[in-house]
């Protein structure tokens, strides 16, 4: 059977058992709306603080909401031992991550862009004004995210402290991919395409996302197996 | 060629030796017990075999083969302690799953067979979660046999099995041996399993304490085997 | 005095990421060969990189307040560091995470991977986003920062050496009682 196939049947199942149970997608976004909601408390949210913290905001919530389901990646395949089943199986570690990784991607993408929408209602900001763009930045921002988070679920499947060890793990690793699409976003949701003073946070984030899928596709087997 | 063979196998826990050289073969269409206390190595052993933890020295070779190759592993079926099945899914869509993650030609077609096989046709669309413990059992059962694999490996299979499921699983395994299959069965349920061992190999704190054909000894009386050659 | 003082200290810097270096060599070496002793290495080299680290960046603080006012600038050297000093306290708290040797050093290589790729991407990134905040021009590193030449980088290499054999020699102790330990329980 070919890899592609093969990662599309894992991320098939993934996202079918997601979908009938619904647990990580809905506390996701409970989650971010919660997060929107309690932030926009804490501030006065006049037009220029919405300029400066937007990129900022919208990312915080995207990678609290996101970890949460990126915790359940690999730790939904703990019950029933069925992680062992997979790793017997005759398909590449590197495909069973790529295919968790898509279908996460999927899931978490969800969140963000219903996410969105309930920003700009909460602190009526029209975010829309550069959305092919934004699109862009939320597509790469998303995959790092992902891929480190998928990767660092897969370390910690075993581990008694998952839930606390993969927030910590995956946060400071991601430090330069946020940074990158928190100043993208700021940009963007002011109305301020890509320019010349922005195009290299572009650029860190198409080489992040291209170092780290590949480093972890080619670690994801000693992760596994050992 | 053997279809299983442990050459010369050590697995270490950081200094500490689990399991101290292992020399082991299973010749095709044979039976091996692996029996043992609780903490010899069996369950490590196996996992060693299955491919899913690696061997600091020796080597494993399952007809001829490294374990973890993707042909070796086509031919591979492994019933552990847990069921391996997804409790959201049902019983259908499980099996058809491993099915194409196998690359069998028609999953479809053959998970329906072997939930006729395991006596699950009628509650083929339930989900996994509502099933009772046997039903868990007799589908996890039929997931192990799903792509005839030419090698079985088996972590204590009949602890916790109801008696149905036992029935299902000793013929299924019969079977497979009639075949012409190897069974490589790590078990405490002694009789059980004796009945169907061609061979024996005792483990005793991480070493192979006897490596044997099964004698009608061994069956009669399960406590014979650790009288005779186990811990001193 | 003090200044000297801050000097020494900050001239940890850019020992910790010799140290780093080192701990990423022996990370792929041991997943290459399996040999505990480059996980112990590896160990010692996190742990020592750290306390550099974390030496360097006290006193980059507490000249900060001396000679700026404030505690924190966001200079860059600085925030990159805390960075580092963030990813390699996450190695740390792996390792204590992983009861099982082999899994735990195991993971804590690959962790050393990946961090080791993300430093400088941090590094990068922070060097970006100050030059584009309206912050004041940074007054020059605090002093022994990222200099190696001195006489001040030499005792700290002296220093991290001796430390890192000293953890070395900890970590394989601890590992042969672990080793005893779990043959006693086997009794």
């Amino acid at each position: 059977m070919g890899y592609f196939r093969q990662v599309a049947v894992v991320a098939f199942k993934d996202l079918r058992a997601e979908l009938r149970t619904k647990e990580a997608i809905n506390a996701s976004l409970a989650f971010s709306i919660v997060i929107l909601l309690l932030f926009s408390f804490a501030f006065d949210p006049s037009e220029d603080t919405m300029r400066e913290i937007s990129g900022g905001l919208l990312w915080i919530v995207f990678a609290f909401a996101g970890t949460l389901m990126l915790n359940r990646s690999f730790a939904r395949e703990v019950p029933n031992d069925c992680l062992d089943a997979l790793i017997a199986a005759p398909l590449p570690a590197s495909a069973l991550f790529l295919g968790k990784c898509l279908a996460n991607y999927v899931l978490v993408l969800a969140v963000e862009l219903v996410s969105l929408p309930v920003f700009g209602v909460f602190y009526n900001v029209h975010w829309a004004k550069q959305f092919p763009e934004l699109l862009l930045v939320l597509l790469l921002g998303t995959w790092a995210l992902t891929v480190i988070g998928t990767i660092f679920s897969a370390l910690t499947v075993n581990i008694k402290l998952r839930e606390v060890m993969l927030p910590m793990l995956t946060y400071p690793i991601l430090i330069p991919a946020l940074m990158s699409a928190m100043q993208l976003t700021t940009a963007l949701v002011s109305g301020t395409a890509i320019g010349a003073d922005n195009v290299d946070s572009l650029k860190m984030l198409i080489g992040f996302d291209i170092v780290f899928t590949a480093v972890s596709l080619v670690l994801v087997e000693t992760v596994l197996v050992g | 060629m053997s279809a299983v063979a442990v050459e010369g196998v050590w697995k270490f826990y950081g200094d500490y030796p689990a399991l101290r050289d292992i020399r082991l073969e299973a010749a095709p269409g044979s039976c091996l017990a692996l029996i043992g206390r609780n903490g010899a190595g069996k369950t490590t052993l196996l996992r060693i075999v299955a491919g899913f933890s690696k061997a600091q020295r020796g080597k494993v070779k399952i007809h001829g083969n490294d374990p973890r190759s993707t042909e070796t592993r086509r031919q591979l079926g492994f019933l552990g302690h847990g069921i391996a099945v997804y409790d959201e899914l049902s019983a259908l869509e499980n099996l058809t799953l491993y099915g194409k993650l196998y690359g069998l030609a028609d999953p479809r077609k053959s998970a329906l067979e072997w939930l006729e096989r395991t006596g699950l046709e009628r509650v083929r669309n339930g989900l996994v979660r509502e099933f009772s413990r046997g039903m868990r059992q007799r589908l996890a059962v039929a997931r192990a046999f799903l792509h005839e694999p030419s090698v079985l490996l088996l972590d204590e299979p009949f602890t916790a099995l109801d008696d149905r499921a036992i029935a299902v699983l000793q013929r299924l395994l019969r079977e497979a041996l009639a075949a012409g299959k190897t069974i490589v069965m790590s078990t405490h349920q002694l009789r059980e399993a004796l009945e169907l061992a061609t061979h024996v190999a005792l483990l005793s704190r991480g070493q192979l304490a006897f490596n044997g054909q099964c004698t009608p000894e061994m069956v009669a009386d399960p406590g014979y085997i650790y009288a005779q050659y186990g811990e001193a | 005095m003090r200044d000297a003082l801050f000097s020494f200290f900050g001239s940890g810097a850019p020992v910790a990421m010799a140290a780093a270096v080192v701990a990423l060599v022996a990370s792929v070496v041991f997943l290459r060969t399996r040999n505990f002793l480059y996980d112990a290495l590896a160990l010692a080299a996190t742990k020592t990189g750290f306390a550099l680290l974390a030496a360097a960046l006290a006193a980059g603080v507490l000249w900060s307040r001396a000679a700026g006012g404030v505690w924190w600038a966001w200079d860059t050297r600085l925030t990159t560091a805390l960075v580092c000093g963030l990813v390699y306290a996450a190695y740390l708290m792996l390792r204590r995470a992983i009861e099982e040797p082999t899994e735990r050093a195991t993971s804590a290589a690959v962790v050393s991977v990946l961090a080791f790729l993300d430093a400088p991407l941090a590094a990068i990134a922070i060097a970006w986003w100050r030059a584009r905040r309206t912050l004041p021009p940074e007054g020059g590193p605090p002093p022994g920062w990222g200099t190696l030449a001195s006489g001040n980088a030499l005792a700290m290499l002296l220093a991290g050496a001796a430390l890192t054999v000293i953890l070395l020699r900890r970590e394989e102790r601890r590992r042969a009682q672990d080793a005893e330990r779990r043959a006693a329980l086997t009794l």
